[in-house]
């Protein structure tokens, strides 16, 4: 049996090793173009800081794919005949499997303004980004960074600490409100302007502004649909040597366009609860895969703890297994900056991609209380009576207990009595406590 | 939580870069000095300080306060870093440089109170401590035969290899901007293991012979001979070559902890205590991002992350519970803790959905 991965990532990996523990003898291919060992993308970031090399964010010794008879192709892929059970790749090689799992995870969007395409443009979700932002960030130049998400506030983050001016270009309202409301967001806003950051809110990339030779000079920023202030004349240019475009990622699917294989519409290959795909002996996982959430809809899950479970899941399914994949109830981490961030359950969406306003349903109240003069905020999410999520900002929490109390259904009381022992910062921290009349609303 | 990015691997000093080697070659020569000529013999008495072990408590003392305070400017906005730090820094200041000093002052023998065998194996010698006062002799013996390990099983050999102790004290104030350097392999791992309770053993039977001297080796002057020589040759070796020469001078290129890794007797015992003992690095489950950062910043050269990945508590012989791991860790994954057991719903996370 030859099973084919194409991908080296954590869903890729996840699948590798799955498949190894389970069947010894099986010849096992990691199909990857970006590095020759298993990375940790999500510690790009401290790459460029200098806070780890790159060998730092390998989680596996570098003897891992002999011991283990990985083999491994260092080529891109560029079609796929699933009838010929067969991969071509750019180098107009072939690779034939007996079953194939699609890891091959994101891209970065490309940036869509007029004028975009150029010297000076960046993303930062691979190595090579990693590699052409490193070479061209100096210190002294002027940054404009474009996407309020997670890999927008890293690139801001680290092009600060590298001694760049940063404006940070956010679209809607508010920062991030796929996850956090405005009152957490403007504590982010405040944390991210106190460390010098430029934040602009509500505020669209109308075009890039380029000089005579083609060099980055700037962009012009616009309106965003619904922004609380229109943008003041002088406000709408920024100038800018460099330009990083951090509006979100697709699924790196293009070379799957004539293969037959049924995808979405925004490019992710349609799976199974199986994970398998529209072709026979084929699977996909990870940022590629498109899944069913729990309210429903379908979407691929780009998230690091998602991939991970996925890979795991196509390996088990690819062994004939009968394993399903199924969305637990949703957590997730992050920092912003000095801001660690905690959810957990259910937290809904406050706005839409229009900056208009959603409404979260009946009966969804929030308990929220922010420790004055400190960025540190919680947020309880109820529905009635019941506890169904949780929003932590600047402290650690212990994403098991908060879990553990949606599942037992418990009661706002009974949550904030024993808030504290789900707790989790580092030793001696001060206790958590419930500010006096705190306000709930 | 760290505040901030560190940008160690951008200086040429932190990477082992030419001027790491030369601080390396420094800082052998310095100890090569110190322990083996009178070439700050000099140098003491003209700066009035008596001897040449003076003057070296003078430069420790002063490297460790100003290491410190380079420290808590980096990570002291976690209480834990800075309780800590103050801490060790202070222990130095007050029982390991100050009182030893007043001690001599008052013509008293002189005697280290945060120290105590196995790595201070003369405490243990009676031609030593018997010149001691009764009480003196009762703090060593009850220190390191009965608290060492009762306060190691219930808090972790951390509370003296990173509160109390002054090797582990210069490793996380002065030494800090090394700490990544350890070697993480798990050949460094094996080696390690075989390393330090071989000298431990050695310490061990050190002490045994020279007590053994003490009582019989008038009647057997050979074998009195003998204990002299190993008594000797482990002062030479272990106390000054392992602990002083390598394990400061290598600082720059193998990280801070080489002595308390691969040599220090009494990190070899507390290690032991420690195993069955409450501490751990409690790990968050399912929530690692496997970034490495605490691996990379583990001085011990302990894979942590490994550990994260896989969900499982660390509960290792070598962690000194300085807490690095825990503080440079985005994602909250770790926390150091003295518990007896887990809380008890720490199994993997059950798959279920909030019902609408």
């Amino acid at each position: 049996m030859h099973y084919v991965i194409v991908g080296n990532g954590v869903g890729g990996m996840e699948a590798a090793l799955a498949l190894r523990r389970q069947d010894g003898e099986a010849r096992i291919t990691l199909v990857s173009d970006e590095h020759d060992h298993f990375y940790s993308r999500t510690a790009l970031m401290y790459v460029f800081a200098g806070q780890m090399r790159v060998r730092d964010t390998e989680p596996y010794d570098r003897g891992l794919y002999e011991r283990l008879r990985f083999e491994r192709v260092r080529e891109r892929m560029a079609g796929l005949d699933p009838q010929g059970k067969s991969l071509r790749s750019e180098g107009a090689g072939t690779l034939g499997y007996d079953r194939l799992l699609l890891a091959v995870g994101s891209r970065a969007r490309p940036a869509p303004w007029p004028g975009a395409a150029g010297s000076g443009l960046h993303y930062f979700v691979t190595l090579r980004d990693l590699e052409g932002l490193d070479r061209e960030a100096r210190p002294g130049l002027r940054a404009a960074v474009v996407g309020g998400g997670l890999i927008g506030v890293e690139v801001a983050e680290i092009l600060l600490a590298r001694g760049l001016k940063v404006t940070f270009v956010v679209r809607e309202n508010w920062y991030f409100p796929l996850a956090l409301d405005e009152r957490e967001a403007r504590m982010v806003a405040e944390h991210l302007r106190a460390h010098g950051v430029d934040v602009r809110l509500g505020v669209n990339v109308e075009e890039v502004r380029r000089g005579p030779e083609g060099a980055l000079t700037g962009v012009r920023l616009g309106d965003a649909p619904r922004a609380p202030a229109p943008l003041a004349p002088d406000a709408a240019e920024v100038p800018c040597d460099l330009l990083v475009c951090a509006i979100g990622v697709v699924p790196n699917t293009g070379f799957l366009a004539t293969s037959g294989l049924r995808l979405s519409k925004g490019g992710a290959i349609e799976v199974d609860e199986a994970l398998r795909a529209s072709a026979a002996d084929v699977w996909a996982a990870g940022d590629c895969a498109n899944v069913t959430w729990a309210d429903g809809t379908r979407r691929p899950e780009q998230l690091w703890y998602t991939a991970r479970d996925q890979g795991r899941v196509a390996a088990a399914s690819m062994l004939g297994d009968g394993a399903t994949y199924r969305r637990g109830t949703w957590y997730n981490s992050a920092k912003f900056f000095d801001l660690e961030y905690t959810t957990a359950g259910w937290v809904p969406v406050r706005l839409d991609w229009d900056n208009a306003p959603l409404d979260p349903g009946p009966d969804v109240n929030d308990w929220f209380q922010r420790s004055p003069g400190r960025f540190d905020s919680q947020r309880i999410v109820c529905k009635g009576e019941r506890v169904v999520g949780f929003n932590m900002l600047g402290g650690r929490w212990n994403h098991e207990r908060l879990l553990d109390w949606i599942d037992s259904r418990r009661t706002l009381r009974f949550v904030l009595d024993h808030l504290a022992e789900a707790q989790f910062d580092e030793e001696l921290s001060p206790r958590w406590r419930r500010q006096p009349a705190a306000p709930s609303t | 939580m760290q505040a901030g990015l560190m940008d160690t691997y951008r200086r040429p000093l932190q990477k082992r870069g030419a001027v790491a080697w030369v601080l390396c070659a420094a800082l052998v020569t310095f100890y090569l000095l110190v322990y083996y000529t009178d070439a700050f013999e000099g140098p003491a008495r003209r700066l009035g300080l008596g001897d040449k072990w003076t003057l070296y408590g003078v430069l420790y003392t002063l490297a460790m306060v100003a290491g410190g305070i380079y420290f808590l400017r980096r990570h002291g906005n976690s209480r834990y870093q800075r309780v800590r730090t103050i801490t060790v820094v202070a222990v130095q200041v007050v029982l390991a440089f100050a009182l030893p000093i007043v001690m001599k002052v008052l013509g008293r023998q002189e005697y280290y109170f945060s120290y105590f065998w196995p790595l201070k194996i003369e405490y243990f010698y009676p031609s030593v401590i018997l010149q001691q006062p009764f009480l003196i002799v009762i703090y060593s013996f009850l220190g390191s035969l009965v608290a060492f390990p009762l306060v190691g099983y219930f808090l972790g050999k951390r509370f003296y290899c990173s509160w109390i102790c002054g090797c582990g004290g210069l490793a996380n104030t002065a030494g800090d901007p090394f700490r990544h350097l350890s070697d993480k392999s798990p050949e460094a791992w094996r080696f390690e293991k075989a390393s330090i309770y071989t000298v431990l053993g050695i310490a061990v039977v050190t002490t045994v012979i020279v007590g053994l001297n003490w009582a019989v080796g008038r009647q057997h002057p050979s074998f009195s001979s003998f204990a002299f020589g190993v008594q000797r040759w482990y002062g030479l070796v272990v106390g000054g070559f392992f602990s002083g020469v390598l394990g400061v001078g290598l600082y720059p290129l193998m990280g801070t902890r080489v002595w308390c890794r691969f040599a220090c007797p009494m990190a070899a015992v507390l290690g032991l205590v420690q195993k069955f003992g409450r501490f751990r690095i409690t790990v968050k489950k399912d929530m690692c991002i496997a970034c490495g950062n605490c691996s990379t910043y583990c001085e011990m050269g302990i894979d942590v992350r490994a550990y994260a990945m896989a969900n499982e508590d660390v509960k290792r012989a070598a962690c000194v519970g300085c807490g690095m791991c825990a503080h440079v860790c985005p994602r909250g994954v770790l926390r150091l803790e003295n518990r007896p057991l887990r809380w008890k719903a720490g199994q993997p996370i059950r798959v279920y959905a909030v019902d609408l």
